[in-house]
């Protein structure tokens, strides 16, 4: 019998990176296929592939047995493929039945109506078609994106980290649905990170790995850590760094509790880099939010810098206090695009001695020292004055980073060094970061890539579900306890 | 084929080409308005055009210019920060009302001092009392979550009703002129011509001062570098450390004191007296809002168009008396270039492309 979806020596490059290495991907009908993979694995551009977003280089889509080609996401819908994607696209404002029927085209009459509720009901999907978006949970959000893909009739329905956003209850009740699905013959693909529910749930998985496919197995018959070490890979172990001179403890979060993170407790002591692992959306944008003050903690105590509580001070308070901080995002956070470098330098600057005096901005100092930033950290660009949006990454990163090295900060925190950065770029970056370390100050560095944790970090914590691990040395950490620590059940680590 | 391609490189000809094509735009559908509704268009579309030149008063005619042209500027720069940090505030109206009640409130407390020294305390006021009826839509945003569009806009009919309330009430005046209003200021307090019987007074040469103060604050505090950062970005106003709420409440606070500042200089100069909302407000306040987005945003687009727009009133007022072709022209000279502006800004960020697409140069979209 032929595969309902099989997906041959697939191939996509993006400049710089190679997203999709000849994948070969295949879903039988009656069957719920997990797909797997540590960020920038190549499931996203996969889908995309599938939903007709993007074209391959090259490889072969056979649906049914036929091969065809998906040139837009029209065409996928219309070849039977559906799609829930992990972001909600509805209308807040709108009810529930005039959101499917703007995905599906037209207007919401009596027979739609009557099959959503046919829909709803016989797939254990409550609906109410004309409640109001904006007052349901994300469970409910999630329901709609479902029945309005299902009254496509795809044969394909693939789902994009469907429980990131659902409560465990919520959770179990789509898992029955998907069974149903599948159990009428449907294929499924289940994109998740969560290993334990892809255990329970998939017949198969394929793990996909620097955009090859390394395996494909049975999950139930795996254990978590076997999948993880497949995930993530083996990777040399890193030795143990030599005796390090660590001063006293400059960074500390103390029993720290709000609705995004939980950090029972983490110290990062002067000369020390601390890593952050954690897959994406794990509360990594939160825990940088509350270390840097653009999110307040409940309470004062929760944060020390330099021994002062800073739990309630905002960022500006709390650069006085020896911090500096790097967003994760570079246009729109870390540098306001339409910007010069000068304005742009002024940024995390204002409270720097001598660029303001009863605020009005010193201009010919800023532009003093962006030039200096420029000049001392390999910043390539045509000149302080051009807007920050026409830096290459590469060198907007260098700009944003050396902005904060130059201060010779004592406490840096810093989301993604090096995201979406060309390597040469990305080394320098790491290396400024490890001479900043050496010279005594205490360094935080969160990052959702392994090798660029295992290189920096003294200690790593691992960021899950919002909670932050204990920090223990990175050599004593191993792929596979990083990767359950990564992946795993919360509550089970906390028992 | 065409295509629309965003702009990689924003030379000169990025600003200079859109605004010509609003322009070309504005006098094409102009003259089309003046086909329909003049019997005699090119002679009455000429005398639109250079009436303030032409007329034996020209002198008369620029003093419009520039006295209507003020007080568009002065309030359309101030509601023009706010509008760049995504503060709506569209009641400069009721703002320009309450400067002018307020610094009408300040002639009466200090006992009708008949000094020209006490005309800054009565523009003071009325700077005072615009920020506070400013203030009101900023509360209830900050606190309330309220969207400021609407309760902004209400608060102007609620300072019209307080503007009738005064001129009919406690304030009352001649009870045998033909309107309610208060009794007139000392002719001391009121703003002098700089050119004998015209209207180029002393408050066109405030407001200009206060627009260059306002264009200092932007370019060189940091309070105007937190509203330039505000802009789009609110998560790099919060890496700065700026306070998003700071943003509402000093905009608010910026665009009603230009406005009260208006109010305030309208009634020492115009009128001397405060008169009923019908026969006092003339729409400066909305118009300022329309200037606000003719000039984009900026201090000196805003001054050209507030020039451009007050021109073009001038003459179309006069053409109505002579030819009786209806001074909604003017209006629709001004909407017609407002739509233009707005339709052709687009043309800035991007550009259209002719012929076949060029996959190599551009990314997948």
């Amino acid at each position: 019998m032929t595969s309902l979806l099989s997906l041959e020596r697939i191939t996509k490059a993006y400049p710089g990176v190679l997203a999709n290495d000849a994948v070969d991907f295949a879903v039988e009908r009656g069957e719920i296929h997990a797909l797997l993979g540590e960020n920038g694995a190549g499931k996203s551009t996969l889908m995309k592939v599938l939903s007709g977003l993007t074209k391959p280089d090259s490889g072969q889509i056979v649906w049914k047995g036929d091969e065809t080609t998906i040139s837009s996401p029209q065409g996928s819908k219309a070849l039977g493929i559906g799609m829930v994607h992990q972001h909600f696209a509805l209308f807040d404002g709108m009810s529930v039945g005039e959101n499917i029927a703007l995905g599906l085209g037209g207007q919401l009459d009596d027979t739609r109506r009557t099959r959503i509720i046919e829909m709803s009901e016989k797939y254990g999907l409550p609906l109410d078609p004309d409640a109001l978006v904006f007052t349901l949970s994300a469970g409910e959000k999630q329901r709609i994106e479902i029945v309005r893909a299902l009254l496509g009739e795809p044969e394909l329905l693939i789902l994009d980290e469907p429980t990131s956003v659902l409560t465990p209850q919520e959770a179990d009740a789509l898992f029955a649905t998907l069974r149903l699905l599948r159990d009428e013959g449907r294929g499924l693909v289940f994109i998740s990170h969560k290993l334990n529910e892809v255990r329970a749930l998939c017949e198969r998985a394929t793990i996909l790995r620097g955009g090859k496919v390394v395996a494909t197995c049975v999950p139930a018959e795996k254990s978590a850590e076997e999948i993880a070490e497949m995930m993530i890979g083996t990777r040399p172990v890193p030795t143990a760094k030599g005796q390090q001179n660590l001063g006293d403890v400059a960074l500390e979060v103390k029993d720290l509790r709000t609705k995004d993170v939980r950090v029972p407790a983490l110290a990062v002591r002067r000369g020390e880099i601390m890593g952050v692992a954690g897959v994406a959306g794990n509360g990594q944008e939160a825990l940088y939010a509350y270390l840097s003050g653009e999110d307040l903690a409940p309470q004062a105590n929760a944060i020390w810098l330099n021994g002062v509580e800073a739990g309630r001070s905002g960022p500006s308070q709390r650069r006085a206090l020896g911090g500096a901080f790097v967003p994760e995002e570079r246009l729109g956070h870390a540098a306001v695009p339409d910007f010069s470098l000068i304005d742009n330098t002024l940024l995390s600057n204002l409270g720097t001695d001598g660029f303001q005096r009863r605020g009005l901005i010193n201009w010919t100092l800023t532009r003093e020292h962006a030039t200096e930033i420029c000049d001392g950290y390999d910043v390539r660009h045509a000149g302080v004055t051009g807007r920050a949006a026409s830096l290459s990454g590469g060198n907007l990163q260098k700009f944003i980073v050396g902005r904060e090295l130059i201060k010779q900060p004592e406490v840096l925190v810093v989301n993604q060094p090096t995201w979406g950065v060309d390597m040469g770029s990305a080394t320098n970056i790491r290396d400024q970061l490890k001479a900043l370390a050496e010279s005594g100050s205490a360094l935080l560095v969160i990052s959702q890539d392994l090798d660029e944790l295992f290189d920096l970090a003294d200690r790593l914590c691992v960021l899950n579900h919002g909670h932050l691990s204990e920090a223990k040395p990175t050599h004593e950490w191993t792929a596979e306890t990083l990767g359950v620590a990564m992946t795993g059940d919360v509550q089970e680590q906390a028992a | 084929m065409i295509r629309i391609v965003p702009r990689t490189q924003f030379g000169f000809w990025a600003t200079a080409f859109p605004l010509l094509l609003a322009f070309s735009i504005t006098v094409v559908v102009g003259f089309l308005v003046m086909v329909a509704m003049s019997e005699q268009p090119l002679s009455d579309t000429w005398t639109l055009l250079t009436f303030p030149w032409q007329a034996r008063t020209a002198s008369v005619q620029w003093g419009f210019v520039l006295q209507k042209s003020s007080y568009l500027a002065i309030m359309a720069v101030g509601l023009s920060i706010g509008f760049r940090a995504n503060v709506w505030n569209i009641g400069a109206e009721g703002q320009f009302a309450f400067g002018s009640i307020a610094a009408f409130a300040a002639y009466l407390l200090f006992g009708m001092p008949d000094t020209t020294w006490f005309l800054p305390v009565m523009l003071l006021f009325g700077i005072l009392g615009g920020i506070a009826w400013a203030l009101i839509p900023a509360a209830l945003r900050v606190w309330a979550n309220t969207n400021e569009l609407l309760t902004s806009l209400m608060l102007v009919y609620v300072a019209a009703n307080v503007l009738n309330y005064v001129t009919t009430g406690p304030w009352k005046g001649d009870p045998k002129a033909g309107q309610a209003e208060s009794d007139p200021i000392h002719e001391s307090l009121r703003i002098a011509s700089i050119i004998e019987r015209t209207d180029f007074h002393w408050g066109v040469i405030i407001s200009a001062g206060a627009i260059l103060v306002l264009a200092f604050v932007v370019l060189f505090t940091t309070f105007g570098y937190s509203l330039r950062v505000a802009q789009n970005t609110p998560r790099a106003q919060k890496f700065a450390g700026f306070s998003p709420q700071m943003t509402v409440w000093m905009s608010f606070a910026l665009s009603g004191a230009t406005a009260g500042l208006a109010g305030a200089i309208f009634l020492s100069a115009e009128t001397g007296k405060l008169i009923q909302s019908e026969n006092y407000l003339n729409g400066l306040g909305f118009t300022a809002i329309v200037i606000a987005f003719l000039g984009r945003l900026h201090p000196i687009g805003i001054v050209a168009a507030a020039l451009l727009i007050s021109y073009v009133n001038v003459g179309a007022t006069y053409v109505q008396s002579a030819s009786q072709v209806d001074d909604a022209v003017a209006d629709l000279v001004q909407v017609t270039a407002l739509f233009a502006v707005l339709g052709t800004a687009f043309l800035s960020q991007y550009r259209i492309v002719f012929g076949k697409a060029d996959l190599s140069t551009e990314g997948a979209v």
